[in-house]
């Protein structure tokens, strides 16, 4: 199947926000909701003579490459609207040629509200029977069942706690000598 | 790469509409193909919109227009949200009236037909004309509305000269229109975007400008006075390179070679460097300097007193970027100047233009391709003066300030702002009794320094105040008593011509695709106003369309065949000057008094001021009143655009308002860490003349010592009535132009410092952030 994508030429976006708003009105997506949004770096100073100020369109979750227009071979309407005509759509095939024309452009290939894309969940290991299987064997009851916890001889127990009284010792004295 | 209309052939895709007639079907829908203007407000930039309508009528989808040559169908928010416009909720499209004594009071207005508006109109403007004169009548015009330029509407159809643009000095574009035509007869050079030819860039005989001088203009979001503002990125794709001169570090800035970024206000110091250097390096054009100028030396002489090393104290920029901007601009061939407002909001302003004018003299780049392109010999005049001649003479001669200020008054056909405002409050040489607002909302920090003064003026003298709009402003609601549906952009039929029809390359149609309310265009308004008040000129047209043909085409076309065209480019012509084309008279030359471009103006001269360019400080500054520093530290610059809202408007569309929701002042992190301000919070910015507030933005676009603020704020969701202690719908809680003082303007009248204040600015623990989803609440749920 043909990827789209969006192409950006990120060096002339102006942060106009006509595909913000144009996507909006196409879509109907409410004041709070966004099919793409301006991503802004800057404005700061790489030296005296210089500042680093991109503006960076990055399609939401809620872009869907404008299916409807798309399916009529109309561009998606933040394309035909950009004011600085830097947004390109197609197969992303064709558009990756283009990142050999000039520097400072990126690509997206949206997925429209992801989580419906991934859909309900359903076990695919145990549609395909993978799900793990035991030994069918008969097993008999415990006769000799105590709750009560294991009890040591007390040697064993004083022996245990003299080590740790000697790690602790040589913490005290490593924390002294700083 | 292929190009159409200025863009990537593969932006449009293979399935799009070009070569489609004006009108036509798309399945069930029927698409009317248009070029917009006002309202919404805009300059007029010509771009091309399709309007799908369904079987009911109902706007159901906007697009743009890919076969508008210079736009190809890019479109800003503003169109984009155009049916929220039209069909929001709080539009108001029918008439309505109010009497005088509830002025202010929201719940008082009634509903009516137009049959009784246009009673109450003639009615009330015949009891002022008897008592008062004619001349007691005043035009409020704010702008980029068709009502800010339907000049007969004051001279033909109230018979008053008091047309009035508000903003103290005329600070927007007239000023400088104005000192175009004194210094080389035409009235704006605009850059070359190659925006008359067909195939644009790509035309034989187009040069691409090598280098574009940004002036005080950010053309991006605002695309001032109708250029095309992302022509600058389709340009600079292809190959133009920068200089910006603005006190911001705007993005466009970031891209450019030189970013100039000197004190607010003091720019006429460094346009005098910048002359100096190419003068004395010797980077100027000779053979354009000896035949086609005048008063070379003494310019020469003059911009010697202001070398780079001084310059670069006074404006804080560094001496070597003078040089190195200079000598970019002049070894460029071409290169043009796009200047832009900041030239106008300063009282230094007119020496300001006249520098720039002789910046694109003296390097030869004005009329020529990919230099200035210049309107020919009475381009874009035709329209101030329409309708004037109807005015009996001793009327015409009581336009306020036509004594004080002739170069101004004379120039646009506009009684002075500042005088005006003065005239409301001591009804002095007469009363002003009855006005009418045209496409103007002064009140909300647009185009009147002062607006509470304005507001307790026009409430002391008025007997009766009329607007005609689509929604209620607060100036409306505080001083209006007759409220007029306007026709919005899809509901009428009209013109568009780009750069105000001063340097033509573009005439777009308006047409008109719904019918909704009751709303009439400012051209419909004025043409029957004038039946019913001024018979005896109106009576010559027999319907609106020949007025339009008579003002809009000179009698040349009928707006049946226009319609069809949409719009069309204006082939323009190179090196007019050389043809005899710039000139009434058709000799060769200028049309100036001396027929060549004046350095050394004569008309500035005749008109009290300095021949030749000088600097002054703006009136409250740093170096001007440092007394001031300890209460004020701050330079204050105000109203740089956003992609938003077109000056005060579209605030109650929420996808504009989402992209802005809250009016910010911009201050640099290292002063606002000093100030114990953090980013998004509240703050209070006052100085000698009024306090607003607003929301800190914290950025290094401004400098530690310069505060940058929006202008333009109301608040369409709050409470509409003058009991609200914020002034109807909070007009005063951020009202910027509070802090802008009254009649500081330039000798000849134009210019005032809205861009150039001193202030301070405190933290506020108070948080007014607006709530955007009582905004989409209010004004989401359209009404069609
Ligand atoms: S392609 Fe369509 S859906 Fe995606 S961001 Fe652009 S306008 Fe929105
Ligand atoms: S419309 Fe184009 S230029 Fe404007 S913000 Fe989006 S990508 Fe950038
Ligand atoms: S610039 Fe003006 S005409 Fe063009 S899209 Fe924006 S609002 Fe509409």
């Amino acid at each position: 199947m043909t990827v789209y994508g969006l192409l950006v030429d990120y060096e002339w976006c102006t942060g106009c926000q006509s595909c913000e708003v144009s996507c909006k009105e196409e879509h109907g997506y409410p004041v709070g909701k966004w099919g793409i949004r301006v991503l802004e770096d800057g404005p700061w100073e790489i030296d005296d003579t210089q500042a680093n100020w991109n503006k960076i369109p990055v399609p939401s979750d809620l872009c869907d490459l404008c299916a409807n227009r798309t399916a009529q071979g109309r561009q998606p309407i933040c394309v035909h609207h950009c004011l600085a005509d830097v947004l390109q759509y197609g197969p992303v095939e064709e558009l990756v040629k283009r990142f050999e024309e000039k520097p400072k452009q990126a690509l997206f290939v949206p997925q429209f509200k992801p989580k419906e894309a991934r859909g309900a969940f359903v076990s695919k290991n145990r549609a395909a029977g993978k799900v793990a299987s035991f030994a069918a064997v008969a097993v008999e009851a415990n006769t000799d069942f105590d709750i009560a916890g294991h009890r040591r001889p007390d040697e064993e127990v004083e022996a245990d706690m003299a080590v740790s009284v000697i790690l602790t010792d040589s913490i005290k004295t490593r924390s002294e000598d700083e | 790469m292929n190009y159409v209309n200025g863009r990537q052939a593969t932006s449009l895709g293979e399935t799009n509409d070009l070569g489609k007639p004006w009108r036509y079907k798309d399945g069930d829908l029927t698409v009317t193909r248009s070029c917009p203007w006002s309202p919404p407000g805009c300059h007029p930039v010509g771009c091309g919109l399709k309007l799908y309508v369904d079987k009911e009528g109902t706007l159901v989808k906007v697009e743009g227009d890919e076969n508008q040559p210079i736009t190809g169908g890019r479109l800003c928010v503003r169109c984009i949200t155009l049916k929220d416009y039209v069909y929001n909720p709080s539009r108001i499209i029918h008439p309505q009236k109010r009497d005088p004594q509830f002025r202010g009071q929201a719940d008082k207005w009634e509903q009516i037909t137009w049959d009784e508006a246009f009673d109450l109109m003639v009615s009330e403007v015949t009891k002022v004309k008897e008592k008062y004169g004619p001349e007691s009548i005043v035009l409020f015009t704010g702008t980029g509305r068709e009502g800010g330029t339907m000049k007969p509407m004051g001279a033909a159809v109230f018979g008053t000269p008091n047309y009035c643009y508000t903003q103290s000095g005329y600070a927007c574009y007239a000023p400088r229109l104005a000192g175009t035509s004194y210094v080389m007869g035409a009235p704006d050079p605009e850059i070359d975007y190659a925006a008359a030819f067909k195939n644009r860039y790509d035309e034989e005989g187009y040069v691409l400008s090598e280098c574009v001088i940004l002036w005080g203009k950010d053309p991006l979001p605002s695309n001032p006075d109708g250029l095309f503002g992302h022509a600058l990125i389709d340009m600079m794709k292809r190959g133009t390179r920068l200089i910006t001169v603005d006190p911001r570090l705007t993005w466009l800035a970031t891209k450019a070679d030189y970013a100039l970024r000197l004190r607010p206000g003091t720019d006429t110091a460094l346009a005098m460097a910048m002359l100096h250097v190419i003068i004395s390096e010797d980077l100027y054009d000779h053979d354009f300097i000896e035949y086609w100028t005048y008063g070379f030396e003494e310019l020469a002489e003059r911009v010697a007193t202001m070398p780079p090393e001084k310059a670069a104290e006074i404006t804080g920029v560094p001496v070597e970027d003078i040089y190195g901007a200079a000598r970019m601009y002049a070894r460029a061939a071409p290169a043009g100047i796009a200047w832009g407002l900041a030239v106008d909001q300063n009282p230094n302003g007119s020496q300001l233009g006249h520098c720039i004018l002789d910046l694109m003299a003296v390097t030869g780049n004005i009329d020529v391709p990919g230099g200035q392109i210049i309107g020919g010999a009475g381009e874009g005049q035709q329209e101030t003066g329409f309708g004037w001649s109807a005015m009996p003479t001793e009327t015409a001669d009581k336009m306020i300030g036509l004594k004080e200020f002739p170069a101004y008054c004379n120039a646009i056909l506009d009684a002075h702002a500042d005088m005006v405002l003065e005239t409301l409050e001591t009804e002095k040489p007469y009363p002003l009794r009855f006005g009418y607002y045209a496409g103007n909302n002064l009140l909300a920090a647009t185009c009147a320094a002062q607006p509470k003064r304005w507001h307790d003026a026009m409430l002391k003298s008025l007997d009766y105040c009329v607007t005609l709009d689509c929604f209620m402003t607060p100036s409306a609601q505080a001083t209006c008593d007759l409220f007029l549906p306007l026709a919005a952009s899809p509901e009428r039929e009209g013109t568009v011509a780009n750069h105000y029809g001063a340097t033509p390359t573009f005439l777009g149609i308006t047409n008109k695709a719904i019918d909704f309310g009751e709303g009439k265009s400012d051209t419909e308004f004025c043409y029957e106003l004038g039946k019913r008040l001024n018979p005896k000129v109106w009576s010559k047209y027999e319907d609106v369309y020949a007025y339009i043909k008579a003002l809009r085409f000179g009698n040349k076309k009928d707006f049946a065949t226009a319609r069809k065209e949409v719009g069309w480019q204006r082939e323009i012509e190179y090196h007019k000057f050389e043809t005899g084309k710039c000139r009434q008279d058709g000799k060769l030359g200028f049309n100036t008094p001396t027929g060549r471009f004046e350095f050394y103006s004569t008309l500035f001269q005749s008109f009290g001021d300095d021949p030749l360019p000088y600097y002054l400080e703006p009136p409250y500054s740093p170096q001007k009143t440092p007394e001031l520093l300890e209460k004020y530290p701050l330079v204050l610059t105000t109203g740089a655009r956003t992609y938003a809202f077109f000056h005060s408007e579209n605030r109650q569309i929420p996808f504009c308002r989402e992209l802005n929701p809250d009016p910010l002042v911009e201050i640099n992190p290292a002063l606002a860490h000093r100030l114990g301000i953090a980013d998004g919070q509240w703050v209070r910015i006052w100085n000698q003349f009024g306090s607003c507030k607003m929301k800190a933005k914290l950025t290094i676009a401004v400098d530690e010592r310069t505060l940058m603020a929006q202008h333009g704020w109301w608040f369409p969701e709050a409470d509409p009535d003058k009991t609200n202690p914020e002034g109807e719908y909070n007009v005063w809680l951020a009202n910027i132009n509070e802090l802008v003082p009254h009649f500081h303007v330039g000798k000849m009248g134009w210019g005032a410092p809205f861009k150039c204040l001193l202030a301070n600015i405190e933290p506020l623990n108070e948080n007014y952030d607006t709530d955007m989803q009582e905004i989409w609440e209010k004004f989401g749920k359209l009404v069609r």
